[in-house]
């Protein structure tokens, strides 16, 4: 299951898992997005490659027009596969509390 | 326990459940399931994507004893070490960086042991991981 909405304060909120088969939902998403953006993932348990290639994408398209994605409340497993990914230099990454 | 596969992302949902259940029953910590599941999803999509044509299903085995063993045969694939060291710059800035080319490099990072064989179309992928107990 993997679910993307925007949150009442405009943060974009991830829940579930973010695998291959759920990359299309996940980019016909955040290919809307148009200026700076916070991406909650307080709730979102699992990210695959795939899901980091979405990411990649919108953090390259958003650079584009002077803007970027802060990430926030990523659970430590995330923050591991960042960490091995080499995003901590290219997001604004933020572990969960 | 093994258990058969299609050849598909659809079937990535199910490859989890299966997984999850045999991990759950022994009550692995989450920080042996997570990188399980994540390396036999890398693992997965490979043979899925490097064989569009083959229709055969890929047969997965998840053991748990003193590690997690887990296989994936791919029968009729073409041959694809996953054991090969990739070049994956990682300190790239972001406008050299390009999506793809992760799956690898993080099953590599994450696993304990890999190992590959391939042999007459039979391609084996066999990882372990501490079980954490």
């Amino acid at each position: 299951m993997f679910e993307i909405e925007y949150g009442s304060s405009g943060e974009v909120i991830c829940r579930g898992r973010l695998d291959a088969a759920q990359c299309e939902r996940a980019e016909g998403f955040l290919s809307g997005l148009e200026g700076p953006s916070t991406l909650d993932f307080n709730e979102l348990e699992y990210i695959s490659s795939a899901g980091l290639g979405i990411l990649l994408k919108t953090q390259k398209r958003l650079a584009g027009i002077g803007a970027g994605l802060k990430i926030i409340n990523v659970n430590n497993h995330i923050h591991d596969v960042f960490r091995y990914s080499g995003f901590h230099a290219i997001f604004d990454i933020h572990a969960k509390e | 326990m093994r258990r058969d596969f299609k050849r598909h992302l659809d079937s990535l949902g199910g490859l989890y459940e299966f997984s999850e259940a045999v991990m759950a029953e022994r009550k692995l910590p989450d920080g042996v399931r997570f990188p399980v599941h994540l390396a036999m999803e890398e693992l997965f999509v490979n043979m899925v994507h490097y064989n569009p044509t083959v229709t055969t299903d890929i047969e997965v085995t998840v053991t748990v004893g003193d590690t997690v063993t887990v296989s994936l045969v791919d029968n009729g694939g073409v041959e694809f070490d996953v054991t090969t060291k990739r070049e994956v710059d990682i300190d790239a800035p972001l406008e050299e960086r390009k999506p793809g080319g992760l799956g690898v490099h993080l099953v590599q990072n994450l696993v304990d042991t890999l190992e590959y064989e391939y042999q007459d179309g039979r391609g084996e992928v066999i990882f372990t991981k501490g079980s954490g107990t």
